[in-house]
């Protein structure tokens, strides 16, 4: 498996997305709520270095892809990492609609009359058929294409919905996610969860392999399930060339100093930090505290 | 093994199926919807017994246990007929859409030992239950005065009135859907008040349901409070829950993520100062063994479960505390009848 960035920069600080407080959500959601304010922090993130970008699609993103895709001249080269889907928007959908109208109406808004009609073909096939996996791909399909003309090296599930599937023990779902994302975007399937230990051992059993799992990691086991201990043994036992692991939560939204996370972090056998900041002081900080090889 | 089947195919129905299918002394035996689409994919893709009618699933699959999450009007019947057949049963918030019924069904399910729980999931959340430890423990005294808050995005465009969130009759609109979280853990925080004044219901997008609701609550002892819950409310990106609760010794503002406590006086034996004190989700959390959507999910969850392994387990939301909410939102519908319209 190609050999993933050792340090991405992340996005929940642009919206407004604190797990530890509202209130620092807000602050946060209006200071990045002109976009040039983000494209700022972006500039400082390459300055200290970083050339991976992890951003979730969004409404916004889709904003921040469009700058980045028109002004490539400006940046360095950099690599994407997006992770689809927005589960909010989802959320909210199915609740007013119910799953399948929710469904309809992601994949046909905001695509045009021509795209339409080859989408109600497909789709209606999927739907007649029952076919979960054509289903799949479709949304996976209308999640991506923000980020069309970027150089994309992973392609990540939300937790939620990876969570999800991996209750249901799916398997089969996973692996066409996998194939799906390496022959259409060529791009490195990937996998978010809160049960890092768990899925590993599932991916195991089901021949999944050549994939990253990214999860929470922290000494204090916030957002680990079942507890840090398993993490760190699932981890020690994981060979890098099956499964990349990429650490977020890394400072467990602020409950841990960033020089005792990554005091933490730089033990472990991990091949990536995802973390997030908007000031240049934390940005340097973290890149300079970050030591694992990949 | 515990032979668990699920009613009710839609977002909660999912979300708890793949939860309760990690807990290792559970199978999960069938499921019953009446969509023909979703079932035919649950039985291609999960390998499940499915059926159309839950009668069906009763009488043929005859389970432990089911975990109910059909519309709320539907509720009563289902829940009836798993007490005539022995099943354990955990029903979605709200527990019923009929106030008079709600009581009866409770004893039924005590009288015959079976195990009944209602989703007010917000029992389980970190905070929360830390809160109650504290109000419990008299670290703030007695609750005079207090607020229950809920805010979501949830409903931003005008809504037909179609689908059963679109009628009140069949267990639609805010006060139902959401604002019952907020009335339960006024239950579970300060103890369920004896009169309600002053609601009001505000019909912001939806044609047939109320979007935003308010009221008053009074109690015997002198004590009141408030409740104001909108879910048309673009600021919030995901749904929020706040209260605020005063008592003589001091006073808590808590939601999902942390609480702040302040304390007249210092409280060395909770490591409390004099004064504000804040705790945060990361000093109190609990991991569970799987998740999914929140550790308050899954643990309600696998209480369930333990409920039903260990009989005489007191269960932290039973039926009768969903009764206790019901009463509370029949109030508020009666006195919005009532009282609640300017002309």
């Amino acid at each position: 498996m190609e050999h993933i960035d050792s340090v991405v920069f992340g996005d929940n600080q642009f919206f407004g997305i604190n797990h530890m407080s509202q209130e620092k959500a807000q602050q946060l959601s209006e200071q990045f709520y002109d976009i040039n304010n983000i494209y700022k922090v972006y500039e400082l993130a390459f300055d200290a270095g970083i050339r991976a970008v992890m951003l979730n699609s969004n409404d916004r993103a889709q904003i921040i892809c469009e700058h980045f895709r028109n002004n490539i001249s400006r940046y360095p080269s950099l690599n994407w990492y997006p992770s689809i889907p927005y589960p909010y928007k989802y959320a909210n959908l199915v609740a007013e609609k119910g799953i399948f109208p929710a469904i309809n109406e992601v994949l046909f808004k905001d695509n045009s009359a021509r795209k339409v009609m080859v989408m109600i073909t497909k789709g209606s096939a999927a739907v007649l058929t029952k076919d979960a996996v054509k289903m799949m791909q479709l949304l996976i399909d209308v999640e991506m294409k923000m980020f069309v003309g970027l150089n994309i090296k992973v392609v990540f599930l939300q937790n939620i919905i990876t969570d999800l599937i991996l209750g249901f023990g799916l398997g089969d779902i996973f692996d066409e996610y996998c194939q799906y994302i390496r022959k259409k975007y060529n791009a490195i399937p990937g996998l978010i969860t809160q049960n890092m230990p768990f899925l590993k051992k599932r991916l195991e059993e089901w021949g999944i392999k050549d994939v990253v799992i990214c999860s929470s990691y922290n000494k204090i086991g916030y957002l680990m399930s079942p507890d840090v201990d398993s993490y760190v043994k699932a981890s020690n036992e994981n060979n890098p060339d099956d499964y990349q692991l990429m650490a977020m939560s890394t400072l467990a939204s602020g409950a841990i100093t960033a020089k005792e996370a990554y005091n933490f972090i730089n033990q472990q056998n991990i091949q990536s930090v995802v973390f997030g900041a908007s000031s240049k002081r934390n940005i340097d900080e973290t890149v300079s505290l970050i030591k694992i090889s990949n | 093994m515990i032979k668990i089947s699920i009613i009710g195919a839609g977002r909660m129905g999912i979300t708890h199926y793949s939860i309760i299918n990690s807990h290792p002394d559970v199978t999960v035996s069938a499921i019953a919807d009446p969509s023909g689409l979703m079932l035919s994919m649950m039985k291609k893709y999960l390998n499940i017994t499915t059926y159309k009618d839950y009668n069906d699933l009763f009488n043929k699959n005859c389970p432990d246990a089911v975990l109910v999450c059909t519309p709320p009007n539907l509720h009563h019947d289902i829940l009836k007929k798993a007490a005539e057949k022995k099943i354990h049963v955990f029903v979605e918030k709200p527990y019923t859409t009929d106030f008079h019924k709600s009581k009866e069904l409770a004893r039924l399910f005590e009288d015959r030992g079976l195990v009944n729980q209602v989703g007010y999931v917000n029992r389980f959340n970190d905070v929360f239950s830390n809160v109650r430890l504290l109000v419990n423990d008299n670290v703030i005294g007695p609750v005079i005065r207090f607020k229950s808050e809920m805010f979501s995005g949830t409903v931003l465009k005008p809504d037909d009135g179609e689908g059963w969130r679109g009628s009140r009759k069949s267990g639609g609109g805010a006060v139902y859907e959401m604002a019952s979280h907020a009335i339960d853990l006024i239950n579970y925080l300060v103890g369920k008040p004896e009169k309600v004044i002053g609601s009001s219901l505000n019909f912001i997008y939806s044609k047939k349901v109320e979007d935003a609701v308010s009221s008053t609550f009074l109690y015997k002892n002198g004590s009141s409070g408030t409740i104001y819950i909108n879910w048309s409310d673009e600021s919030y990106r995901k749904p929020t829950n706040k209260i605020e609760l005063f008592g003589t010794k001091g006073k808590i503002l808590a939601d999902q993520h942390s609480y702040k406590i302040f304390c007249n006086k210092e409280n060395s034996k909770l490591g409390f100062r004099q004064g504000w004190n804040t705790r945060f989700i990361t000093d109190l959390f609990q991991n569970v063994p799987f998740y999914v959507r929140g550790n308050e999910f899954t643990r309600q969850l696998y209480h369930f479960v333990d409920c039903i392994q260990n009989p005489g387990t007191k269960n932290v939301c039973s039926f009768r505390d969903g009764a206790d909410a019901q009463e509370v939102i029949h109030k508020i519908f009666n006195d919005y009848a009532t009282n609640g319209k300017a002309l």
